[in-house]
């Protein structure tokens, strides 16, 4: 390099470094604070599944911009990753299940829900989660069962306690099932090649696997409770407290988003093509979970006596606290 | 640094480019291309046979029908977008840094003594172990990608620079000392000739390293681009989605390996081990 090139090569380097270092540190407007016209950013920590549709149908709808709302979903590939977000302040919201929120406050993590998520249709049968063999298993009920190996997407959490629970009502002894931690996507194919007995699948995986070779044996949710508050919109005590008027908001528009896939369920099936990969037909056949305007006191408080029992907590984790 | 030995070097095993038959040029893309084509025939015959559950591997061509699908799609593009732009940052940003500090570290005989265990503790750690702490610190937003990947990438410059300082020939820095060369003109006309060809090398490292950290962030975390395509792909049960972004992700992965390879060849084009001339 000529001494002229070499100036302006590290000319180059400096302006490119410069360019990187602000782009890396700064730019990062706050978020969850109302602005000066009065619209609040805020970010909601999702999983991009069936049961998070009230709330793309309800951006669409404008409810949360009506609130004054301005909305950036952020998919999370598990909800693992949304409770430390949420208590950090990554997302002002999230949705998570009742079994893991309920976990999370017994540990003394400052959460509070503020708004139903989602439920079961509590028909059994015809719920948007439930266990699965394959057609010729011998397993026909939910007390055969019981000695058998399940997989499920998460072990000491919902789907292991309401199995716990149907397998009991049904006089199985569920203390002898072997849980096997499964990604939903794995489970059909572990069915398959005879490495677990049965497993626990939700939509659209319960659709595709049974119309692939598999039956359904129960329906954990609707079997545990008709009326169980599956999952919750949540927030964390700080934030609450920081910006009562946002959650109110957030909730309030939460409810209408609710109220509003519930009555088009037509609409609610349409927008799963926006935010997932769902075959048509399988997005047309699956059965949509229920998407009720309020939280359902005593599931929570059952789902709660379940963690206790099945000793994913030892005592009583503080419903008042938790719930809106 | 003289010529004589490189003349018997491994640069001498390289056939010159020149003299190849033209039969030979084509023979070995040829075979590559084969070899590919190969491969494609036993993805598409295992699941036709039945050998593989179809439900779990779908034959090729559904694969390709439905990456056709994506092609189309603006999604996808800007997912695609969003994974390249993570990456070169990254890279940027891990190169960088990683010459700055090695070469600062490498010239300072203090400093390196005083850093190499601290480097040799941090270096092993895995990229995917940092990804709890990026979560509580980023949530899901690319920043979390940047610091794996940037994590990652930046040792495999570092290490490689670290050693190229060191590679200076004593009889070379003596005497650029003797004609009391400046410091700056020490670095520019002694320690950079030497080291260029490790840089390139930790860049090509880097390079790969970057794209694997960059799409596993986007994968586990759900960092915005093709790693969290394919996992919304997954978690919707569509395996042909699934498997085309997989091979898409391939793709730009032998893209990545053959750019760094033409950088390497353009920037050491008078280093022995590329000249072909000699």
């Amino acid at each position: 390099m000529t001494p002229l090139r070499r100036r302006r090569f590290t000319a180059l380097v400096l302006t490119i470094s410069t360019a990187l270092l602000a782009g890396a540190c700064g730019s990062d407007e706050p978020a969850g604070t109302p602005a000066a016209d009065g619209t609040t950013k805020v970010k909601i920590g999702v999983i991009p599944i069936v049961d998070v549709a009230p709330v793309y149908l309800g951006l669409k709808q404008g409810f949360f911009a009506a609130e004054g709302l301005d909305i950036t979903l952020e998919t999370a590939q598990g909800g693992a990753a949304i409770v430390p977000g949420v208590v950090s302040g990554q997302y002002q919201f999230g949705f998570s299940n009742t079994t893991s929120l309920l976990l999370a406050t017994s540990k003394g993590l400052p959460l509070k829900a503020v708004a139903s998520g989602v439920a079961s249709t509590g028909q059994p049968g015809k719920d948007f989660g439930g266990v699965i063999v394959p057609t010729g298993s011998a397993i026909k009920t939910a007390a055969d069962l019981a000695g058998k190996r399940i997989a499920v997407n998460t072990l000491k959490n919902i789907n292991t306690t309401t199995i716990n629970k149907v397998v009991r009502d049904a006089g199985g002894d569920p203390s002898t099932i072997r849980y096997v931690e499964l990604a939903f996507p794995d489970i059909a194919a572990a069915l398959a090649k005879g490495d677990v007995d049965a497993g626990q699948v939700v939509e659209p995986f319960l659709t595709i696997a049974t119309g692939q070779g598999n039956r359904q044996v129960v329906s954990n949710y609707a079997g545990t409770d008709p009326d169980l508050t599956v999952a919750m919109y949540f927030t964390s005590k700080q934030y609450l407290a920081d910006n009562p008027k946002v959650v109110s908001g957030f909730a309030a528009a939460m409810t209408k988003s609710m109220e509003y896939a519930g009555a088009h369920p037509d609409e609610a099936r349409a927008t799963l093509t926006t935010y997932t990969k769902i075959d048509p037909a399988v997005q047309q056949s699956l059965v949509l979970p229920r998407w009720p305007a309020t939280v359902d006191r005593d599931s929570v408080q059952l789902l709660a006596d379940l963690a206790v029992q099945d000793k994913l907590i030892t005592q009583q984790p503080d419903l008042g606290a938790l719930l809106p | 640094m003289t010529t004589a030995p490189v003349l018997t070097g491994p640069a001498l095993d390289r056939p010159v480019r020149a003299r190849i038959p033209t039969g030979e040029r084509w023979r070995r893309p040829a075979l590559g291309l084969l070899g590919l084509a190969l491969l494609v025939g036993v993805v598409e015959a295992l699941p036709r046979l039945g050998i593989v559950d179809s439900r779990f591997l779908p034959p090729f061509s559904a694969m390709a029908r439905s990456l056709a699908g994506q092609l189309v799609l603006a999604d996808f593009w800007t997912a695609f977008a969003q994974t390249v732009r993570g990456w070169a940052l990254g890279l940027a940003v891990a190169m960088i840094a990683g010459i700055v500090v090695g070469v600062v570290l490498g010239s300072v005989p203090l400093l390196r003594a005083l850093t190499a265990s601290t480097i040799e503790f941090l270096r092993p750690i895995p990229s995917v172990a940092l990804i709890p702490l990026v979560v509580l610190i980023y949530g899901s937003r690319p920043p979390s990608a940047l610091v794996l990947v940037v994590y990652a990438a930046f040792w495999q410059v570092l290490v490689q620079v670290l050693y190229g300082v060191a590679d200076v020939d004593p009889v070379v820095r003596d005497t650029a000392r003797s004609y009391r060369f400046s410091r700056r003109a020490v670095i520019r006309t002694v320690l950079w000739p030497t080291a260029m060809p490790y840089v390139v090398t930790g860049f090509r490292l880097a390079a790969s390293v970057a794209l694997i950290l960059q799409v596993t962030a986007e994968l586990i975390i759900g960092v915005p681009g093709l790693g969290r395509s394919i996992g919304v792909a997954q978690s919707s049960g569509a395996v042909p989605e699934t498997y085309a972004l997989v091979i898409v992700v391939g793709l730009l992965g032998v893209a990545v390996n053959a750019s760094a390879r033409a950088v390497e060849r353009r920037a050491l084009r008078w280093h022995t081990s590329v000249r072909r001339d000699l």
